[in-house]
């Protein structure tokens, strides 16, 4: 039933999809920004699952089993883990920049209210 | 367009007529009143964007498809080749060493963009203290500011934490633990209670020595990512709870943004000796040590060392640098009568 975990990671990209589409405050676009961040995560660790596996390890294998057996036996996808691994901290990094933008922003047109920051509209 | 608020006269000189009929200078946030059409536009575009996300989701691979050929080949050679028990921690410093590699100039990149935007506009050498250097600018640029007494206390407050300390001040003792029992918690944000204080004098260690155990074992998954993250959980900790004093001689941008760039080179030397001295970038290059000790993994123990100055220096800038940023208002152009260039 990994399924029900993917279509969660659609609600939550979508969840943030809606928030950066119709809100006007910069720091709730952020937030919506890091929502669907946050459900690539989701979707990536849920990619990694199989069902009934172990965690990746090489170690402490079965009695009767050696370390060669592991690496064909029942993990989870340990390239995903990866993924989202470095994918977290460079959220974190991506989060800062948009929310020093936003700052930058409001410190110019003392407003948060996208609506109204438009020196730019064409 | 509609109008803005307050058409009041340009308040850039300090003349006497300005701002004196003008409205309370503090515009309250508009709350927010979407237009209904933007609320279904969004509403039509997130639902269309979910269910051809979830036709996409039907289709792929679930819990019972077999491993991809690139995770096998990784677990089939993280222990012979890289002499590592944790196939994760071999993918991010081994097999996908050039993606970590792509991963972690993409992190300098970002904050190397945060510390340009966040760039003061006053000379200044700490994250800290911003107040008082940027007074004189302030007062240039937006001279008629309304003041009331919760704005009066919290700038003698901000005064005091900023450069105002005297020693052995009763009012504002050297540490937050020399604060008298059963007297009001410490003022504003110098720091924190002393019940916050004892459990983060508590956690710290256990989170400083969890954070450097993920990176010193390379059977710990991810090594320097989680483990510069935690790091800069540490600094922050100590920021929250025992005010800027604590951290500011460590937490200086010429310090930091030194030992990011030496994490960076680190890594740039680690990958290129590979391929100076096996022939291929990020190959490993040094002796392989028994499995399960500190110096097993031969490159990418080092790889994940360095990422670990990498990524907490590099957070620790990121976050810093957007709290140091406060007080660097520009001129309220949108008060001025003429507004160039603006609504249009």
């Amino acid at each position: 039933m990994i399924l029900v975990n993917y279509l969660a990671a659609v609600a939550l990209l979508c969840i943030g999809l809606y928030a950066v589409l119709t809100k006007r405050n910069m720091i709730k676009m952020v937030m919506g920004l890091s929502l669907m961040e946050a459900a690539t995560y989701l979707f990536m660790i849920s990619l990694a699952y199989r069902a009934g596996s172990t965690a990746p390890v090489l170690l402490s294998p079965p009695p009767g089993k050696s370390a060669g057996d592991l690496v064909h036996g029942n993990v989870a996808d340990p390239v995903l883990q990866n993924f989202c691994l470095t994918a977290v901290v460079i959220g974190v990094a991506v989060t800062a920049v948009f929310l020093s933008v936003v700052v930058r922003i409001a410190q110019h047109y003392r407003t948060l209210d996208s609506d109204k920051v438009r020196k730019m509209r064409g | 367009m509609r109008p803005v608020s307050g058409t009041v006269g340009q308040a850039e000189p300090v003349s006497g007529t300005v701002g004196q009929a003008e409205p309370p200078r503090v515009r309250a946030e508009a709350a927010e009143q979407e237009p209904g059409y933007r609320r279904w536009a969004g509403a039509i575009l997130a639902a269309g964007m979910a269910v051809a996300l979830a036709a996409a989701m039907i289709s792929i691979p679930r819990e019972h498809a077999a491993l991809p050929a690139v995770a096998r080949y990784a677990l089939a050679v993280a222990l012979p080749r890289w002499g590592l028990t944790e196939p994760v921690n071999e993918i991010v410093y081994g097999t996908r060493g050039f993606d970590t590699f792509g991963e972690t100039f993409l992190l300098l990149a970002a904050v190397i963009s945060v510390v340009m935007i966040t760039r003061s506009r006053e000379a200044r050498r700490g994250y800290f203290g911003e107040s008082q250097a940027g007074q004189r600018e302030r007062a240039q640029a937006d001279p008629v500011v309304e003041t009331d007494a919760t704005e009066r206390a919290a700038r003698a407050a901000e005064h005091r934490e900023q450069g105002g300390h005297v020693p052995g001040d009763p009012a504002e003792p050297d540490t937050p633990d020399a604060t008298a029992l059963g007297t009001p918690a410490p003022e504003t944000a110098d720091a924190m209670t002393v019940v916050v204080r004892t459990a983060i004098r508590i956690a710290l260690p256990v989170l400083a020595v969890a954070g450097l155990y993920l990176v010193a074992w390379g059977y710990s998954p991810g090594g320097g990512f989680p483990g510069g993250a935690v790091l800069v959980g540490v600094l922050l900790l100590v920021y929250a709870g025992f005010g800027r004093r604590r951290i500011s001689r460590i937490v200086r941008p010429a310090l930091l943004e030194s030992i990011e760039l030496a994490g960076a080179g680190a890594i740039i030397m680690t990958e290129l000796l590979g391929l100076l001295l096996r022939g291929s970038f990020s190959a490993n290059w040094l002796p392989l040590a028994a499995p399960r000790t500190i110096l097993s993994g031969g490159i990418a123990q080092l790889f994940s060392a360095s990422e670990l100055i990498e990524v907490g220096t590099g957070l620790a800038i990121a976050v810093f640098a957007l709290i140091g940023m406060g007080h660097d208002w520009a001129p309220d152009e949108r008060a001025g009568a003429d507004d160039p260039g603006g609504e249009r």
